[in-house]
Protein backbone atom coordinates (compact mmCIF):
# COMPACT_ATOMS: atom_id res chain seq x y z
CA UNK A 1 0.00 0.00 0.00
CA UNK A 2 2.11 2.77 -1.52
CA UNK A 3 0.75 6.30 -1.27
CA UNK A 4 1.15 9.00 -3.72
CA UNK A 5 4.11 10.47 -1.74
CA UNK A 6 5.78 6.82 -1.56
CA UNK A 7 4.86 6.13 1.82
CA UNK A 8 4.00 2.85 3.18
CA UNK A 9 2.16 1.36 6.00
CA UNK A 10 4.53 -1.18 7.43
CA UNK A 11 6.90 1.84 8.10
CA UNK A 12 4.86 2.86 10.89
CA UNK A 13 3.00 0.14 11.34
CA UNK A 14 6.41 -2.40 11.71
CA UNK A 15 5.84 -5.96 12.05
CA UNK A 16 6.81 -5.78 16.19
CA UNK A 17 4.27 -3.27 16.63
CA UNK A 18 1.67 -6.18 15.67
CA UNK A 19 -0.06 -8.99 17.86
CA UNK A 20 -2.48 -11.83 17.86
CA UNK A 21 -3.59 -12.89 20.63
CA UNK A 22 -5.53 -16.32 20.76
CA UNK A 23 -8.10 -16.96 23.93
CA UNK A 24 -7.54 -13.22 24.59
CA UNK A 25 -9.00 -12.78 28.42
CA UNK A 26 -9.57 -9.66 29.26
CA UNK A 27 -12.36 -6.64 28.25
CA UNK A 28 -11.90 -3.40 25.78
CA UNK A 29 -9.67 -1.53 27.88
CA UNK A 30 -7.18 -3.89 28.47
CA UNK A 31 -7.65 -4.99 24.55
CA UNK A 32 -6.27 -0.90 23.98
CA UNK A 33 -3.90 -1.42 26.71
CA UNK A 34 -2.49 -4.72 25.29
CA UNK A 35 -2.57 -3.09 21.48
CA UNK A 36 -0.53 -0.02 22.76
CA UNK A 37 2.07 -2.15 24.74
CA UNK A 38 4.94 -2.47 21.56
CA UNK A 39 4.55 1.40 21.21
CA UNK A 40 4.85 1.83 25.32
CA UNK A 41 7.89 -0.18 25.13
CA UNK A 42 9.66 1.43 22.49
CA UNK A 43 9.11 4.64 24.20
CA UNK A 44 6.89 6.15 21.11
CA UNK A 45 4.31 6.47 23.89
CA UNK A 46 3.92 7.31 27.50
CA UNK A 47 1.37 5.92 29.61
CA UNK A 48 -0.48 8.65 29.90
CA UNK A 49 -1.17 8.23 26.45
CA UNK A 50 -3.09 4.55 26.71
CA UNK A 51 -4.79 6.28 30.06
CA UNK A 52 -5.87 8.92 27.64
CA UNK A 53 -7.27 6.95 24.43
CA UNK A 54 -9.75 4.54 27.10
CA UNK A 55 -10.92 8.10 28.91
CA UNK A 56 -11.90 9.68 25.61
CA UNK A 57 -14.14 6.36 24.67
CA UNK A 58 -15.51 6.93 28.06
CA UNK A 59 -16.48 10.14 27.90
CA UNK A 60 -17.65 10.47 24.28
CA UNK A 61 -18.45 6.96 23.55
CA UNK A 62 -17.44 3.86 21.58
CA UNK A 63 -17.33 6.34 18.30
CA UNK A 64 -13.93 4.39 17.31
CA UNK A 65 -15.60 1.44 16.52
CA UNK A 66 -15.20 2.79 12.55
CA UNK A 67 -15.94 -0.57 11.04
CA UNK A 68 -17.94 -3.95 11.67
CA UNK A 69 -15.26 -5.60 14.21
CA UNK A 70 -12.70 -2.74 13.38
CA UNK A 71 -11.41 -0.19 16.23
CA UNK A 72 -8.87 3.16 15.67
CA UNK A 73 -8.07 4.51 18.94
CA UNK A 74 -6.31 7.41 18.96
CA UNK A 75 -6.02 10.42 21.62
CA UNK A 76 -4.23 14.02 21.38
CA UNK A 77 -0.32 14.65 20.78
CA UNK A 78 -0.02 16.28 23.86
CA UNK A 79 -1.36 13.23 25.80
CA UNK A 80 1.94 11.34 26.02
CA UNK A 81 3.49 10.78 22.27
CA UNK A 82 7.12 11.08 21.72
CA UNK A 83 7.35 9.42 18.70
CA UNK A 84 4.44 9.04 15.97
CA UNK A 85 3.41 5.01 15.45
CA UNK A 86 0.66 2.83 15.00
CA UNK A 87 0.20 -0.58 16.23
CA UNK A 88 -2.38 -3.56 15.64
CA UNK A 89 -3.92 -6.04 17.78
CA UNK A 90 -5.84 -9.23 16.55
CA UNK A 91 -7.95 -10.96 19.14
CA UNK A 92 -9.73 -14.25 19.62
CA UNK A 93 -12.30 -13.66 20.32
CA UNK A 94 -13.47 -10.57 19.89
CA UNK A 95 -14.17 -7.94 22.43
CA UNK A 96 -16.85 -5.99 23.20
CA UNK A 97 -16.09 -2.09 22.81
CA UNK A 98 -18.02 -1.21 25.89
CA UNK A 99 -19.20 -3.49 26.64
CA UNK A 100 -21.49 -3.51 23.95
CA UNK A 101 -22.61 -7.32 22.59
CA UNK A 102 -23.06 -5.08 19.39
CA UNK A 103 -19.59 -3.75 19.27
CA UNK A 104 -17.31 -6.71 19.04
CA UNK A 105 -13.93 -5.73 17.76
CA UNK A 106 -11.66 -8.23 16.48
CA UNK A 107 -9.38 -5.75 14.96
CA UNK A 108 -7.85 -2.90 17.62
CA UNK A 109 -5.56 -0.15 15.66
CA UNK A 110 -3.75 2.37 17.82
CA UNK A 111 -2.19 5.76 16.30
CA UNK A 112 -0.33 7.61 18.14
CA UNK A 113 0.33 10.88 16.06
CA UNK A 114 2.90 13.34 17.51
CA UNK A 115 1.91 16.40 16.33
CA UNK A 116 -1.32 17.27 13.37
CA UNK A 117 0.23 16.86 10.33
CA UNK A 118 3.03 14.17 10.08
CA UNK A 119 0.85 11.32 10.39
CA UNK A 120 -2.13 11.89 7.88
CA UNK A 121 0.16 10.07 4.75
CA UNK A 122 -0.08 6.59 7.06
CA UNK A 123 -3.67 7.33 7.69
CA UNK A 124 -4.48 7.82 4.25
CA UNK A 125 -2.63 4.39 3.45
CA UNK A 126 -4.44 2.77 6.54
CA UNK A 127 -7.63 4.57 5.06
CA UNK A 128 -7.16 3.30 1.76
CA UNK A 129 -6.02 -0.40 3.53
CA UNK A 130 -9.53 -0.49 5.34
CA UNK A 131 -11.73 0.68 2.56
CA UNK A 132 -10.19 -2.46 1.14
CA UNK A 133 -13.19 -4.94 0.22
CA UNK A 134 -10.88 -7.92 -0.34
CA UNK A 135 -7.88 -7.03 2.32
CA UNK A 136 -10.30 -6.76 5.53
CA UNK A 137 -11.69 -10.00 5.66
CA UNK A 138 -7.76 -11.16 4.96
CA UNK A 139 -7.08 -9.00 7.72
CA UNK A 140 -10.36 -10.61 9.97
CA UNK A 141 -9.50 -14.02 8.80
CA UNK A 142 -5.64 -13.92 9.97
CA UNK A 143 -4.59 -16.33 12.76
CA UNK A 144 -1.15 -14.73 13.49
CA UNK A 145 1.23 -11.56 13.87
CA UNK A 146 3.31 -12.46 11.01
CA UNK A 147 0.09 -13.31 8.86
CA UNK A 148 -1.28 -10.11 9.42
CA UNK A 149 2.37 -8.46 8.49
CA UNK A 150 1.89 -10.12 5.12
CA UNK A 151 -1.38 -9.09 4.19
CA UNK A 152 0.30 -5.63 5.17
CA UNK A 153 3.29 -6.31 2.32
CA UNK A 154 1.39 -7.80 -0.09
CA UNK A 155 -1.19 -5.16 -0.39
CA UNK A 156 1.83 -2.77 -0.72
CA UNK A 157 3.18 -4.86 -3.55
CA UNK A 158 -0.66 -4.94 -4.96
CA UNK A 159 -0.71 -1.47 -5.03
CA UNK B 1 -19.98 24.53 0.12
CA UNK B 2 -18.05 23.28 2.86
CA UNK B 3 -18.19 19.82 4.85
CA UNK B 4 -16.18 19.07 7.83
CA UNK B 5 -15.54 15.69 9.00
CA UNK B 6 -15.40 15.41 12.72
CA UNK B 7 -13.91 13.16 15.29
CA UNK B 8 -12.76 13.61 19.31
CA UNK B 9 -9.26 14.76 18.53
CA UNK B 10 -9.86 15.84 15.17
CA UNK B 11 -6.74 13.59 14.16
CA UNK B 12 -7.51 10.29 13.18
CA UNK B 13 -10.61 9.11 12.34
CA UNK B 14 -12.01 12.45 10.58
CA UNK B 15 -8.95 12.30 8.52
CA UNK B 16 -9.93 8.98 7.06
CA UNK B 17 -13.66 10.27 6.52
CA UNK B 18 -12.69 13.08 5.20
CA UNK B 19 -10.36 11.37 2.33
CA UNK B 20 -13.11 8.90 1.82
CA UNK B 21 -15.42 12.14 1.41
CA UNK B 22 -13.05 13.51 -1.30
CA UNK B 23 -12.39 10.20 -2.99
CA UNK B 24 -15.92 10.02 -3.72
CA UNK B 25 -16.42 13.61 -5.01
CA UNK B 26 -13.88 13.09 -7.19
CA UNK B 27 -15.31 10.16 -8.40
CA UNK B 28 -18.61 11.73 -9.53
CA UNK B 29 -17.27 14.85 -10.84
CA UNK B 30 -17.70 17.03 -7.88
CA UNK B 31 -15.71 20.15 -8.03
CA UNK B 32 -16.06 23.40 -5.34
CA UNK B 33 -16.54 21.70 -2.48
CA UNK B 34 -14.32 22.27 0.48
CA UNK B 35 -13.88 18.98 3.02
CA UNK B 36 -11.57 19.59 6.12
CA UNK B 37 -11.28 17.36 9.78
CA UNK B 38 -11.33 18.59 12.68
CA UNK B 39 -12.02 17.57 16.57
CA UNK B 40 -14.62 17.64 18.52
CA UNK B 41 -14.17 20.59 20.87
CA UNK B 42 -13.73 23.28 19.14
CA UNK B 43 -16.28 23.16 16.52
CA UNK B 44 -19.48 25.00 15.78
CA UNK B 45 -22.08 25.13 13.69
CA UNK B 46 -21.05 28.04 11.40
CA UNK B 47 -17.46 26.05 10.91
CA UNK B 48 -19.18 23.65 8.20
CA UNK B 49 -22.50 23.64 5.86
CA UNK B 50 -22.79 19.60 6.76
CA UNK B 51 -20.57 17.81 9.13
CA UNK B 52 -20.17 13.85 9.43
CA UNK B 53 -19.09 11.93 12.10
CA UNK B 54 -19.85 8.37 13.38
CA UNK B 55 -22.95 8.14 15.07
CA UNK B 56 -22.67 7.73 18.84
CA UNK B 57 -20.45 11.02 18.63
CA UNK B 58 -23.32 12.73 16.68
CA UNK B 59 -25.70 11.92 19.50
CA UNK B 60 -23.38 12.87 22.13
CA UNK B 61 -20.49 15.66 21.74
CA UNK B 62 -21.82 17.31 18.69
CA UNK B 63 -25.05 17.58 19.59
CA UNK B 64 -25.20 20.97 20.04
CA UNK B 65 -24.29 21.24 15.39
CA UNK B 66 -28.29 20.82 15.25
CA UNK B 67 -29.48 17.64 13.47
CA UNK B 68 -30.24 19.01 10.29
CA UNK B 69 -26.19 19.95 9.43
CA UNK B 70 -25.23 16.45 10.93
CA UNK B 71 -24.73 13.54 9.10
CA UNK B 72 -24.35 10.48 11.40
CA UNK B 73 -22.33 7.39 10.20
CA UNK B 74 -22.76 3.75 11.29
CA UNK B 75 -19.04 2.85 10.02
CA UNK B 76 -16.55 5.19 9.09
CA UNK B 77 -14.56 2.58 6.37
CA UNK B 78 -17.56 1.83 4.42
CA UNK B 79 -17.72 3.50 1.16
CA UNK B 80 -21.37 2.56 -0.04
CA UNK B 81 -22.71 3.74 3.14
CA UNK B 82 -20.78 7.37 2.67
CA UNK B 83 -21.23 7.55 -0.91
CA UNK B 84 -25.87 7.14 -0.03
CA UNK B 85 -25.31 10.06 2.34
CA UNK B 86 -23.31 12.19 0.89
CA UNK B 87 -25.38 12.18 -2.42
CA UNK B 88 -28.54 12.84 -0.11
CA UNK B 89 -26.22 15.71 0.78
CA UNK B 90 -25.77 16.89 -2.72
CA UNK B 91 -29.38 16.11 -3.37
CA UNK B 92 -30.76 18.59 -0.68
CA UNK B 93 -28.25 21.29 -2.09
CA UNK B 94 -28.74 20.74 -5.75
CA UNK B 95 -25.68 19.79 -6.45
CA UNK B 96 -25.45 17.85 -9.79
CA UNK B 97 -23.23 14.45 -9.22
CA UNK B 98 -22.58 11.12 -11.72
Amino acid sequence: MITKNGIVLTDVLTSDHIQYIDRFKGNWEQAIATASSPLLQDNSIDQNYIDSMIDVVKKNGPYINIGTNIALAHSRPEAGVNKMGMALLSVNPEVNLCDDKERPIKLWFVLAASDNDSHLDYMAALASLLGDDSAVPMLLQAKSAPELYDILVKMKEGN
Amino acid sequence: MKIMAVCTSGLGSSFMVQMNIQNILSSEGVTDINVDHTGAGGVSPNDADYFFAEKSLADGALKNLGEDKIVKLDSLIDKNELTDKLNVVLDDCGIAHS
